[in-house]
């Protein structure tokens, strides 16, 4: 058995090969997951929207509101003064997306998608987006480049420290896409890596991999409690670092 | 292991795709709503605490308006009190001289009634005296005396109980 072929298929994306005209589609594991993602948190949303009065109902909208008002209160105001609050329906989004993506690698036959750099990469390119977007919108494309220059900058440094900036801001969102792949890509490694103890250990002796069992499984549910935790810590350092940079450009030096 | 880190251009295209889609039609069909509807509770309990707030600061208003108007009351209940007793007193004054008044007047009526009856009494007892001596005189006159000198022995005994 080689351990490094089961811990790839295990985290890789795995392409359907559909192909439609001749041009490849991307029907993946990982893009069926955020498709099923969406979906649920499309419908799930929409029926909350709705303000059922049944006491699921209720308890639900009130779930909602406090988490729409934990966000604009915890993360876009702050962060992004009064002209954040038209973005608050993104940032909404993006907590819950990020939330579950993550949560979806926890069910079975289910894949964590943010644990694929091409998923990160696209939601770091949207907050990318949403950051130049805010900068043209409040300052316009002059304003917005000036905002790279910190005030009391010296002319001469100008040159220097404006390329400085622009790598600066590109390699945050950069990092933004890295941070949440390798924090999801690794809990999941260590889920299979405990899990595949036992199999290991079954190899050498049965009587072996059969003791490894009890450990190996209270090792797995305290990661799993642990994925748990981080898939709302990276969902929430996401969110927070996306509202940070965007309210960076929004109010400059 | 490497594909790892290969960017896989469809799936990012995708997902980007599917995100944006995403947050529009959340933004359309949910968050919206979701978020007027916020806005309208935390607008209306904003609403309510400040007529609590209202309420309670005419409440406010009200009680010390008639905390006001209590202490007026007393205020003047007291000054009422002390102007009713300041005037008992003058009263209580004005009946007692008057009453002493009165009292000095009716003694001073009885010792002239007592003095008048004396005075009728000692006259009376003078006459009845008189009567007598004559009486007896007249009577040792007409044993004794002329008529003469009974006369003047007469009128010397009346000189002598006037003189008394």
């Amino acid at each position: 058995m080689d351990v490094a072929e089961i811990i790839s298929h295990h985290i890789l994306d795995h392409d359907w090969g559909v192909t439609l005209a001749g041009f490849r589609v991307p029907v993946t594991t990982h893009t069926v997951t955020l498709m099923a993602v969406s979906l649920v948190l499309l419908l799930g949303l929409y029926w909350i929207s709705r303000r059922h009065q049944s006491r699921a109902g209720r308890l639900l909208t009130t779930l909602t509101e406090e988490y729409v008002s934990f966000i604009r209160d915890g993360v876009v105001l702050p962060n992004m003064g009064p002209e954040g609050r038209s973005f608050l329906p993104y940032f909404c989004t993006l907590f819950l997306f990020v939330l579950f993506c993550a949560l979806a690698g926890l069910i079975p036959n289910m894949k964590t998608a943010t644990a694929n750099i091409s998923v990160t990469a696209a939601l770091a390119l949207c907050s990318g987006g949403l950051i130049l977007y805010c900068g043209l919108k409040f300052h316009g494309p002059i304003g917005f480049l000036k905002g790279f220059i910190p005030s009391g900058t010296p002319g001469w440094l100008v040159p220097l420290i404006f390329p400085l900036e622009i790598i600066s801001m590109i390699i945050k969102v950069c990092v933004l896409a890295i941070r949440l792949f390798a924090n999801m890509l690794s809990g999941h490694m260590v889920l299979i890596c405990l899990l595949l103890i036992i199999f290991v250990v079954g190899q050498m002796h049965i009587a072996a991999g059969a003791g490894a069992l009890l450990p190996a499984m209270g090792l797995e549910l305290f990661m799993t409690c642990l994925e748990i935790l981080v898939a709302f810590l990276q969902a929430y350092v996401f969110t927070l670092l996306t509202s940070i940079f965007a309210g960076s450009v929004i109010h400059t030096h | 292991m490497e594909d790892l880190l290969k960017p896989d251009y469809g799936v990012l295209v995708l997902t980007v795709c599917n995100f944006l889609l995403l947050v529009y039609l959340l933004k359309k069909f949910a968050w919206d709503r979701i978020i007027s509807g916020l806005e309208q509770r935390e607008k209306q309990i904003a609403d309510d605490k400040k007529q609590a707030q209202d309420a309670r600061a005419a409440a406010e208003n009200i009680k010390r308006e008639l905390d006001e108007k209590l202490a007026q009351i007393s205020d003047e209940a007291a000054k009422k009190m002390a102007e009713a007793v300041k005037m008992g007193e003058t009263q209580k004054e004005q009946i007692l001289s008057a009453a002493k008044e009165q009292s000095e007047r009716l003694l001073e009526q009885a010792k002239a009634q007592i003095e008048a009856e004396k005075n009728k009494a000692l006259s009376d007892v003078r006459g009845e005296i008189a009567r007598t001596a004559v009486l007896a005189a007249s009577k040792v006159v007409q044993q004794q005396m002329s008529e003469e000198s009974a006369k003047s022995v007469v009128d010397r005994v009346l000189n002598e109980i006037k003189a008394k």
